[in-house]
């Protein structure tokens, strides 16, 4: 009952498809490896298959090709794009000197943007939204007062290799179990998230599959 | 002639491997049973009392302008989208039962295979579907060059041209609802796309393993709502659902939920005795030494 598969021939034969891998991947809680492994390999290469795809579709003709084609003055700068990609599917024959340069301008790239937008998106409007934002005191002054003792707290239990005295192990210590508790507080969460996705399964396998659930 | 009796080897390490495998089976099978009971449990619900989430994000669709264009950034990773798919899907019907003119895109493989899917559900169904802005390349990258131009220049349509008209960028948009997953979140969207359209309204629907993440950036007016957690995406969709007779499909049943949870506190404290135990025994031998 995920509602993609229809009625018809085609919805049917997905929703048989997705119910024997599901089973198959199942099968690993029963020792079975060899359907999880078949699975596994399965999906790797279902998703190389689409990547390549949309790649193609998506990606590579209508935004390169095309245009290059199409309107070749107006879009220069699209050349050396070519040529980067001719560079990248030939990486694996051509020398290294010359496919450093294009995952250096790939990986630099892709670091500029975020390093960025980490910057100028979260540290300098985090520290602003943190800052008190008038004279007035805040009606929530004990929850500040809180927050701030356990960021402390927790940053103090990050202190390694500074000399450290009594008071500031042990504070160190508090903030280390607190520390503790947010995580175990968040992996509540994540049980409860992960555990909705199995329930699903099931819904879909009695409801979609076996129909018992109709 | 009698049969001969399995060497004890075999039998031991079948008894082994069932013993192995038997709390897993057992956990299955107690979730197949409390699926199936679900129905006859209406009492159970799985809904968040907190409803301030729901809330926030129901008032900045609400204060949408009459045939608003909103941007649907589909990158939920296929492996959670299950989490948050009936949240999903009542956004995408609470935006069109306000009006909006919607448009999808993906700059996520994953997010693309899942845009198409709904796109061809909404169909199926009968609506119009999103207008389709495709797959972007290029993650963050693919992102900031959206800002400039995120229509494919082979689209026709009155969404595509009412795009074009206010400049043919997410500007053009007075909302996105962000569909996040991991390799693109709503993190992405505020840090790359945020301090480039400061006036762009941003709510987005995550998995629960970026609420941490995406919390201070609702705290500080980055977003104009969240919902992360499945307690908040069933309320909302509860919400969307009271005034509409749309049928998404049931969301996650709370009766195998419960009956999940349980089961993982048993775990939880069955470890928790094991070690305990352990102690215990040890104090007498260290007692004596």
């Amino acid at each position: 009952m995920n509602g993609f598969m229809g009625p018809d021939l085609a919805g049917t034969l997905a929703t048989w498809v997705a119910a024997l891998a599901t089973i198959a991947v199942w099968s690993y809680l029963v020792g079975y490896r060899r359907l999880f492994v078949l699975s596994q390999h399965l999906l790797a290469g279902l998703a190389t298959g689409y990547l390549v795809l949309l790649a193609i579709h998506d990606v590579l003709v209508p935004r390169l090709i095309t245009p290059l084609i199409e309107h070749p003055r107006d879009h220069l700068l699209l050349l050396p794009a070519l040529v980067l990609v001719g560079l990248l599917v030939g990486a694996s024959w051509l020398p290294r000197r010359a496919t450093a340069p294009v995952g250096a301008i790939l990986v630099g790239g892709l670091a500029a943007f975020a390093l960025g937008g980490a910057v100028v998106g979260t540290i300098l409007p985090q520290i602003a939204a943190a800052l008190p934002a008038t004279a007035v005191a805040s009606s929530d002054l004990a929850g500040e007062v809180i927050s701030l003792a356990i960021t402390t707290l927790v940053l103090l239990a990050f202190l390694h290799g500074a000399p450290r005295g009594a008071l500031t192990v042990r504070a160190a210590t508090v903030g280390r179990w607190l520390l503790i508790g947010g995580i175990g507080g968040w992996l509540g969460f994540l049980v409860v998230s992960r555990l909705s996705l199995l329930v699903d399964r099931l819904a879909f396998l009695l409801g979609d599959w076996l129909t018992v659930l109709r | 002639m009698t049969n001969s009796p399995a060497p004890p080897a075999a039998s031991a390490e079948a008894v082994a491997r069932l013993r192995r495998v038997a709390p897993a089976l057992l956990l299955l099978v107690v979730l197949v049973v409390a699926t199936l009971l679900q129905p006859g449990a209406g009492g159970l619900r799985l809904a968040s009392p907190d409803r301030s989430h729901v809330d926030q994000l129901r008032r900045a669709i609400g204060d949408l302008p009459s045939e608003a264009l909103v941007l649907i950034a589909c990158d939920a990773d296929l492996g959670t989208y299950a989490e948050i798919r009936a949240a999903t899907r009542a956004a995408i019907e609470d935006l069109g039962a306000h009006g909006a003119q919607l448009a999808i895109v993906s700059f996520t493989p994953e997010g693309r295979a899942i845009a198409a899917a709904e796109r061809d559900r909404i169909a199926h169904s009968g609506a119009e579907p999103p207008a389709d802005l495709g797959f972007v390349a290029g993650a963050e990258a693919g992102l900031v060059r959206g800002v400039a131009s995120i229509v494919p220049a082979a689209a026709e349509g009155p969404i595509f041209d009412a795009i074009r008209q206010r400049g043919g960028g997410i500007g053009a948009f007075d909302m996105v609802l962000i569909v996040s997953g991991s390799d693109i979140s709503a993190r992405s969207w505020v840090e790359q796309v945020g301090p480039r359209l400061p006036d762009l309204a941003m709510i987005t629907i995550a998995p629960t393993f970026l609420d941490p993440e995406l919390e201070p950036y609702l705290r500080s007016g980055q977003l104009d709502g969240l919902l992360a957690t499945l307690r908040e995406g069933t309320a909302y969709a509860n919400a969307v659902t009271s005034g509409s007779p749309a049928d998404r499909g049931p969301g996650i049943a709370p009766l195998p939920m419960l009956v999940g949870m349980l089961a993982a506190l048993a775990a939880l404290a069955e470890a928790a005795s094991r070690r305990l135990t352990r102690r215990v025994r040890r104090l007498p031998r260290r007692r004596a030494s």
